[in-house]
């Protein structure tokens, strides 16, 4: 009840809102409460600091004009279109929204299927969940693309998806369809099994054995792809029998030509040049090494394959594979030519992965335009997604952050976030957002008291929710039944309350959180 | 890469050569530090100052300071001079790489580990360690981690010969973790456990008293018993943890039933819900992680962000801390960050610093040696080429105790130049 009122007065605000005021929009901690951002026809930046992430560089006192969701216009004093809403971004910085090419933020029923050493026949993409609270706080640190990977347990895992953070849309509308294909691969400790073992053992177990088994899948794939291809067709197909349809090896073939793009979990130098040798063969690049701990020592091999590098930018000596893990690698990559990017590979970290971009300034002097690149561009360039989003220039997704300051500082903060031109994060909008639910939960507290005295006799079985109002019940319900048992997870997850399981869930082969 | 950056390569590591070269012929006794903005974190920044360090200790501050012409003077113009980042907890040089069994000292069995000294397993050429004083960070609180009692911690010196030689101050406390599930249940058992090994120490140390005058026979030698009998008598503060502020506040509790005066509360971002308390008590805290998911979920996105500002409006003393565990081993170089981010949060910008030098040094009981550049402390100090808790700035170079640490022996430090000059060399054929 409470919520409906809340929702029908939202609902009379935006219809009031029309002009240059900006729609009082105000979210919900519950994505599928929170009313869709609108698509205002058009909104006009004025007077910030716009770092393109383009060769145009960093604009200062530079107005940017969205309209229909991209980016119309960058220039000084632009004129504004009749009905535009203006945002006074005086003293403020705007980039691009920030792309994290590695994330298992949003992702439903776990995240590694680590039964086979090969799994290209499973999906992200049928396991999104948009309603993830990752998404709102990502948002909220000026995150806008993220690419969902599986875990690291297989040599081939499953195909990835690249999704926008339309938060609470439907599953599918957040997936980018014209980002390329991808799939993870893995090498090293995780897929040879070093720290973890299925029930049955399972081959491989060393370096060479996860670089021969790629090869041999490689090789069942082709000769798959080549039955499915010489396959009869039309009438004289009714006198066969067809090659059964075979999703993993699909998949695969799809890598050898050249529709999907290999996108492995690598740590050493040797095992980044056992497979970039080994797809070579097949005359396959690699789309780019995850993490990438030692792209530093192979920079140049790298570059002159053309796999781009997405890296974490000072994690090391958790597992002895990152024991060269230097935080200079980024840098060192990045001057090497490899397509170089920063990447988060946890909920928490990816809500700051502007100060992963500052790092790379402070270990080998990168440039900060270079450095916000690694956050914005380069990963939009590995995705394939380049031609959307990841650099502020006209006719791209209006997809991008307003700081209070200096974007690689410590001491700026995002104040809005916007996807396709809808404002998704607005830190207005969230401080609202606390004072309704502050409001809310004093009434419903009331509401509980009160109900304790009348129900007091009934030793009902059923919690105070069955008493209450409709939009409240699908509320409890829907806290109640995700609520995850901790036992399984690690220590720095083990005192969060009400959290969903896919909201915390991460690669539990790759990074160690012992407690 | 092009064949004169090279050159340019070369030749800085030439100078470096000649600098290094220079320095016996300086008078050895005296080391003046001059031209860089000098930040005491206990008074307003200086331009254009100077900093005399002699025989570790710092002896002047100022920025008309004069020196004897024979004395060493390293001239830092354009840099920024900090006092190191004081580490409030962390386990440090008790583990190499986390995954590797074998190289991991952080955690022991048992619940009872009073006699258990955290700095007696620091291993000093830790390769962590280096990594970690190229952060800036140059003293730590190393704590132990296993059960329900844990053992005695020591605030260390990231650099020495030895562990020996490496510590500052030990015993700096006793250490417990207050049982989560005892916070609605006076019967928990390891509470119970606790509440029991806590009385069979006192009466083993008036035991061991009444011995002492000859009243009686000396009981038998336990360990575990006399390591608690300085925390029974007032002597050492209870570093108290718990997670969560209904478990902090039982922990709180109990700690007053049980007669604790001297208790420095270790907490994650949940603390903020009970600083007034904390600030009317007098209990210090120190915050486990400003960079920590919200602890419930429909909590605000920036709930672990702000803490530190909460604790500060309230009055409370505090430290900001990792979580001291984990991968947050390796990488507490990260520390002042968390302090930087706070700040970006709402926390004053002078007493964010002050939360990873000056306050952690005064919480675990240094804070007459470390903490601030003032007369008569410790000379650990760092120069930066910006403000120390921006992750864009870089720091070049690192004093501990007046001795200058060679930074090269950070492993990224020492295979940055090697592999940037390797790949320039295969990228020129």
């Amino acid at each position: 009840m409470i919520r409906q009122i809340a929702v029908a007065g939202l609902v009379a605000a935006l219809a009031l809102t029309s002009g240059t005021s900006h729609a009082q929009w105000t979210p919900d901690i519950e994505s599928w409460n929170s009313p869709k951002p609108e698509q205002p026809d058009t909104v006009l930046f004025r007077n910030a600091t716009v770092w393109t992430a383009d060769e145009a560089g960093i604009l200062e006192e530079t107005d940017l004009l969205v309209r229909d969701g991209r980016i119309d216009a960058i220039g000084e004093s632009l004129r504004a279109p009749r009905n535009a809403i203006e945002i006074d971004a005086s003293g403020m910085h705007i980039t691009p929204g920030i792309i994290d090419a590695h994330s298992h933020a949003a992702i439903l029923g776990g995240v590694n299927e680590s039964s086979r050493i090969s799994t290209a026949d499973v999906r992200i993409r049928d396991v999104i969940d948009p309603e993830s609270i990752n998404i709102y706080r990502q948002l909220a640190g000026g995150v806008t693309t993220i690419n969902l990977l599986h875990g690291s347990a297989n040599a081939i895992g499953g195909q990835m998806a690249v999704i926008k953070l339309r938060w609470g849309d439907a599953p599918d509308d957040l997936v980018i369809d014209s980002a390329r294909p991808g799939i993870k691969f893995a090498l090293g400790e995780n897929p040879k099994q070093s720290n973890w073992s299925n029930d049955n053992p399972r081959y491989p177990r060393t370096r060479q054995g996860v670089a021969q088994i790629i090869m041999e899948k490689f090789q069942q794939a082709a000769e798959y792809q080549q039955a499915v291809d010489s396959a009869p067709r039309g009438r004289s197909a009714r006198d066969v029998v067809l090659p059964r349809p075979d999703h993993e090896l699909a998949a695969i073939a799809e890598i050898l030509s050249g529709e999907r793009d290999i996108h492995s979990h690598a740590y050493r130098a040797d095992e980044m040049l056992a497979l970039m040798e080994l797809v070579e063969k097949f005359g396959v690049q690699i789309g780019t090494f995850q993490h990438v701990l030692e792209g530093y020592k192979i920079a140049p091999r790298m570059a002159e394959h053309g796999a781009g590098g997405s890296a974490f930018i000072d994690w090391y000596a958790f597992k002895y594979e990152a024991r060269d893990a230097i935080a200079f690698n980024p840098a060192l990559m990045h001057e090497a030519g490899v397509l170089t990017g920063l990447h988060s590979d946890n909920p928490e970290l990816a809500r700051r992965m502007n100060l992963e971009a500052a790092k790379a300034v402070r270990y080998g002097q990168v440039d900060e335009h270079e450095a916000l690149k690694m956050i914005t561009l380069y990963p939009a360039t590995q995705l394939r997604i380049d031609d959307r989003t990841g650099s502020l220039e006209e006719g791209k997704d209006a997809d991008l952050v307003v700081w209070n300051g200096h974007p690689l500082s410590v001491y700026s903060r995002v104040e809005q976030t916007w996807v396709d031109g809808r404002q998704y994060f607005d830190r207005a909008a969230d401080q609202r957002m606390r004072e309704e639910l502050e409001q809310e939960r004093a009434e419903l507290m009331a509401l509980a008291l009160d109900q304790g005295e009348e129900s007091d006799d009934t030793a009902s079985s059923e919690p105070a929710e069955a008493e209450a109002p409709p939009g409240m019940r699908s509320f409890a319900a829907h806290l109640t039944s995700g609520m995850p048992q901790h036992s399984h997870l690690h220590g720095f997850a083990a005192h969060l309350v009400g959290y969903r399981k896919s909201e915390l869930s991460h690669d539990d082969f790759c990074l160690f959180h012992f407690e | 890469m092009n064949m004169s950056k090279v050159n340019t390569l070369t030749l800085a590591a030439l100078f470096l050569a000649l600098t290094i070269l220079a320095v016996p012929s300086a008078r050895a006794d005296m080391l003046v530090l001059t031209g860089a903005t000098v930040h005491p974190v206990s008074s307003e920044p200086l331009e254009n100052a100077t900093i005399v360090i002699e025989e570790g200790r710092i002896s002047a501050v100022g920025t008309e300071l004069q020196w004897p012409s024979d004395a060493e003077v390293v001239e830092l113009d354009g840099l920024h001079l900090y006092p190191g980042f004081v580490h409030p907890a962390t386990q440090l040089g008790l583990t190499e790489i986390s995954s590797v069994a074998g190289t991991v000292d952080t955690n022991e069995m048992g619940s009872i580990n009073a006699a258990l000294r955290a700095e007696v397993a620091i291993n000093h050429d830790s390769y962590l360690l280096p990594t970690t004083i190229a952060g800036g960070v140059l003293t730590a609180h190393v704590m132990p981690n296993g059960g329900l009692i844990k053992g005695t911690s020591a605030v260390v010196n990231l650099d020495g010969w030895s562990w020996e030689e490496m510590v500052i101050h030990s015993p700096v406390g006793m250490h417990i973790e207050f049982p989560v599930a005892a916070v609605d249940d006076e019967n928990n058992e390891d509470l119970k456990t606790i509440e029991n090994v806590l009385d069979l120490a006192r009466h083993h140390d008036q035991a061991m008293q009444a011995a002492e005058r000859g009243d009686a026979p000396a009981p038998a030698r336990n360990s575990q018993l006399e390591a608690l009998a300085p925390l029974l008598r007032g002597e050492q503060a209870l570093y108290l943890r718990a997670n969560r502020y209904d478990v902090m506040e039982a922990a709180l509790d109990w700690a007053a039933d049980q007669g604790f005066e001297n208790v420095v509360l270790m907490a994650n971002p949940d603390v903020q819900y009970l600083a007034e308390r904390l600030a009317s008590d007098g209990i210090p805290v120190i915050l486990r992680n400003v960079y920590a998911m919200p602890t419930r979920r429909w909590e605000a996105y920036d709930m672990a962000f702000v803490a530190a500002t909460r604790l500060a409006e309230a009055g409370v003393r505090f430290a900001i801390a990792d979580s001291g565990s984990g991968m947050d081993i390796a990488n507490a170089r990260n520390l002042p960050f968390q302090a930087g981010t706070a700040a970006a949060h709402g926390l004053d910008k002078a007493d964010a610093l002050k939360s990873v030098t000056l306050w952690p040094a005064q919480i675990l009981g240094v804070g007459d040696q470390l903490g601030s550049i003032e007369v008569g402390k410790r000379a650990s100090l760092f120069a930066a080429t910006g403000d120390a808790l921006e992750p864009m700035s870089r720091i070049e170079r690192v004093w501990i105790d007046g001795e200058e640490y060679d930074l090269s022996r950070d492993h990224g430090r020492s295979l940055y130049p090697r592999y940037r000059e390797r790949n320039a060399e295969v990228q020129s054929r």
